[in-house]
């Protein structure tokens, strides 16, 4: 039982990838029982005993469990029909006597709870005869009962000669069933031995390293007016608590915690694009609707979403063309386009954020990432927002056009946008926000100011048990 | 996706739901017009003439089970039914070569079909509607009038009984019986609901997903061009266009007996009902004296009642 720890981008999932025949390595080899082992495809790995469960379970939501589980490997009877009855007790076997799970066999496996699936993934697995097991941040997904009940069918497995490898940032359920650790950074190994050797804050060390670089700070936002006030905002998830948070004119409210842990789910649902069941949204003063999109950008709101390919950009129209999206109304007369109103907004857009481009005319799609993503800031701020959400703003985006971000974020800040940033990236948002909340697990753990917002402060709130703490 | 809700929503979940309309309709039929329904020549025209349809519909049902559909089958159906009287043309020697042929006709326009959806990842709806217009351009240039003559025996075959049931309509029986076989205890069937239910877990399975979707097609086509065949053997020639609409009809009955157009959901009992609905309401038509514009309006509402109420939610 080996738990493979390390931060978001440390190169965990590229690793599993590899491992499983999904991705080709770029050099160095791998050993299977001391023989060479070369995947080239999925199935080479699945038949050499290797398999995966990630988050998204893998399952046919309409088929019966134990179809599921039989998938692919299907017991023939005599007279070329499905042997059910020998299915039905391999499977029965798996379920009761090595996982000791109480699945309903019968049962069509999308109505199981997630954890449930994962644990029809693992039946899969070992009716394969699986030697290793990986298992993929599977608590990301999970909530309560479920965990305790996925992390214990894992627990049996090793008596049963399977070995497992755990990819997870929960060292409760690390240290409750895993005998080794493996920690990565960057890419490379950086520590690796029994789990006696290790302590959390020896843990947290090495997935860190140094500490993060200089930092910018300009005056704080003090006294000034609170723009963003959430309170008590539910989502399916979040405990029945909820979630409250308020940011001031001219302040960066920075969101950190681990993947999972809601951060992005909080800033989609503040802008409207994800459903909440509970309190309340307000925009310096005014009340906003909730799960509304539209009442959401009317109020001022504005989300520059964690896929920008996706969610930000029209990829096949033209930069233009995106970055006059949201204001159309704003720039036609009759319902027909002033091409004038049109041509200067763009020439605005272009010239403040200096996004380069041939000409505005070229498809966004082929704009480095740094480009796209001012494209999508562009279209935004061209609705004059009171209130800026970024998501992940800066993923994928080379370090010139990060730097060249975080000054645009920074005259934001000074223009009075009240500014919430999701990162993953710790340094960035140790230096760009005034305070950062720590989320973990669809709750706020607790707050460090800005300055002090070392990676390790960060990673150790996220990761402790701690108890719900609201914004005062 | 909650688990059985209500006895009503388990019985439209398996599909057994819509021969309660059947038997409605049953009911109705006989408490007004017992005698004229339950004459045998009425059932036994009410159940050959479910032959055809039926035939199709299964062929269909294992094509949207894959999550595809297939728009060809009315014309492969035509087609077949005037190249089947055509080349016979009355010489009782040629009747089963040729309708070995004629099957394997359909059988290639099924690899074709199946090649096109899963090779060159074209949509079937767009591949099939092409097909579609193809063989009625083909048929057209073959025959526009009705061409050639099927031999006595053959004929007289599709008309002979065994008791008060068609001969034809046990083969159906056989063909339902064996195929609902095939989905229901079959590797190949299990596959198939999982290819329809979620293709890249099927394929992250190790299922030859191309394999299982090209045999749907190939037993889609095998059995419309099945179906022209019998149409020539009913009328005794072949008529152009003898098979037109069946698709339509086809995609109604299997979808009003609760197999999801999304793919992977659906069972042949359902689709059975489907059929024997449809084929219900068309014998309704002769046995009241329905006049024409009644027949289209009534056939539409009862399959939008039959799916509002008893197909799968998507």
């Amino acid at each position: 039982m080996q738990a493979l720890i390390g931060g978001n981008g440390a190169g965990k999932s590229t690793l599993v990838s590899i491992i499983t025949g999904v991705v080709q390595p770029d050099a160095g080899e791998m050993l299977l029982d001391g023989a060479p082992f070369r995947p080239r495809h999925p199935r080479d790995a699945l038949r050499s005993g290797i398999a995966a469960v990630y988050q998204e379970p893998s399952i046919v939501p309409y088929m019966s469990v134990l179809d599921n589980i039989m998938l692919g490997q299907e017991i023939i009877g005599p007279g070329g029909l499905l042997n059910w009855a020998a299915e039905r007790a391999r499977v029965r076997g798996i379920l009761h006597d090595v996982l000791q799970v109480d699945v309903p066999v019968n049962a069509p496996a999308g109505s199981l709870s997630v954890g449930q699936q994962q644990v029809v993934e693992m039946a899969r697995a070992l009716v394969r005869n699986a030697r290793l097991l990986i298992l993929d941040e599977p608590s990301a997904v999970l909530a309560g009962q479920d965990i305790e009940h996925v992390f214990a069918a894992v627990s049996r497995l090793s008596s049963h000669g399977v070995s497992v490898l755990l990819i997870s940032h929960r060292l409760s359920d690390i240290t409750e069933i895993c005998d080794a650790v493996t920690i990565f950074r960057d890419g490379e190994v950086v520590s690796r031995g029994p789990l006696a050797q290790y302590d959390m804050a020896g843990i947290i060390r090495q997935m860190v390293g140094r500490d993060i670089g200089p930092e910018t700070r300009s005056a704080s936002a003090g006294d000034r007016a609170i723009v963003l006030d959430v309170d008590r905002l539910e989502l399916p998830g979040t405990g029945p608590a909820g979630i409250s948070l308020k940011v001031r004119a001219g302040e960066v409210v920075g969101i950190g915690g681990l993947m999972g842990s809601g951060r992005s789910r909080l800033v989609r649902a503040v802008s409207g694009c994800e459903h909440t069941t509970g309190g309340s949204i307000r925009v310096a003063g005014v009340s906003v609707r909730r799960n509304s999109i539209r009442a959401a950008s009317r109020n001022g709101i504005v989300l520059i979403p964690e896929d920008r390919r996706r969610m930000g950009l029209v990829v096949n129209m033209s930069v233009g063309s995106n970055m006059t999206l949201a204001v159309l109304d704003r720039i036609a007369r009759f319902g027909f386009l002033d091409h004038r109103r049109e041509r200067a907004m763009i020439e605005r857009g272009i010239r403040e954020l200096s996004i380069k481009a041939g000409s505005d005319t070229q498809a966004v799609r082929n704009l480095s990432g740094g480009s796209q993503q001012k494209v999508v800031l562009a279209k935004w701020l061209a609705a004059e927002p009171k209130v800026m959400l970024l998501d992940e703003p800066t993923r994928g985006i080379d370090v010139g056009a990060k730097a060249e971000f975080y000054d645009i974020v920074r005259h934001l800040r000074e223009a009075g946008l009240a500014i919430v940033l999701v990162s993953s990236d710790l340094p960035e948002l140790g230096m760009l926000s005034d305070r950062v909340l720590v989320m973990s697990g669809g709750r706020i753990k607790g707050e460090l100011p800005g300055g002090r917002a070392s990676e390790e402060a960060m990673l150790e709130m996220a990761m402790a048990k701690a108890q719900l703490r609201d914004e005062p | 996706m909650r688990a059985g809700a209500g006895w009503l929503a388990r019985r439209g979940s398996s599909g057994g739901a819509v021969w309660i309309i059947v038997l409605a309709v049953v009911v109705v039929l006989m408490v007004g017009h017992g005698s004229a329904f339950l004459a045998p020549q009425n059932l036994a025209a009410l159940l050959s003439a479910s032959v055809v349809l039926g035939l199709v519909s299964i062929g269909e049902m294992i094509v949207i089970l894959t999550a595809g559909i297939d728009l060809s089958v009315g014309s492969l159906a035509s087609l077949t039914c005037v190249l089947a009287a055509g080349l016979i043309a009355g010489r009782s020697a040629l009747a089963i070569p040729i309708l070995l042929l004629i099957l394997a006709l359909g059988a290639a326009i099924g690899v074709f079909h199946g090649f096109l959806v899963t090779k060159l990842r074209l949509a079937p709806f767009i591949v099939t509607l092409s097909t579609y217009f193809i063989l009625e351009g083909v048929g057209f240039g073959y025959t526009t009038v009705p061409i050639g003559s099927m031999p006595a025996w053959v004929t007289n075959f599709y008309f002979s009984q065994i008791g008060p049931v068609p001969w034809i309509f046990v083969i159906l029986l056989a063909i339902g019986l064996g195929l609902g076989l095939v989905l229901s205890r079959s590797r190949y069937g299990r596959h198939l609901y999982a290819v329809g239910g979620d293709r890249v877990v099927a394929r992250s399975a190790g299922i030859n997903v191309t394999r299982v979707i090209i045999l749907a097609y190939v037993i889609s086509g095998i059995l419309a061009a099945f179906a022209g065949y019998l149409l020539a053997a009913q009328a005794g020639t072949g008529v152009p266009s003898s098979g037109s609409g069946l698709e339509l009809s086809a995609i109604a009955a299997v979808v009003v007996g609760g197999t999801s157009l999304a793919g992977g959901r659906g069972h042949l009992i359902g689709m059975a009902g489907g059929v024997a609905l449809l084929s219900l309401v068309q014998n309704a038509f002769q046995v009241l004296a329905i006049s024409g514009f009644y027949q289209g309006v009534v056939r539409g509402v009862v399959i939008l009642a039959a799916v509002a109420i008893f197909s799968q939610k998507d």
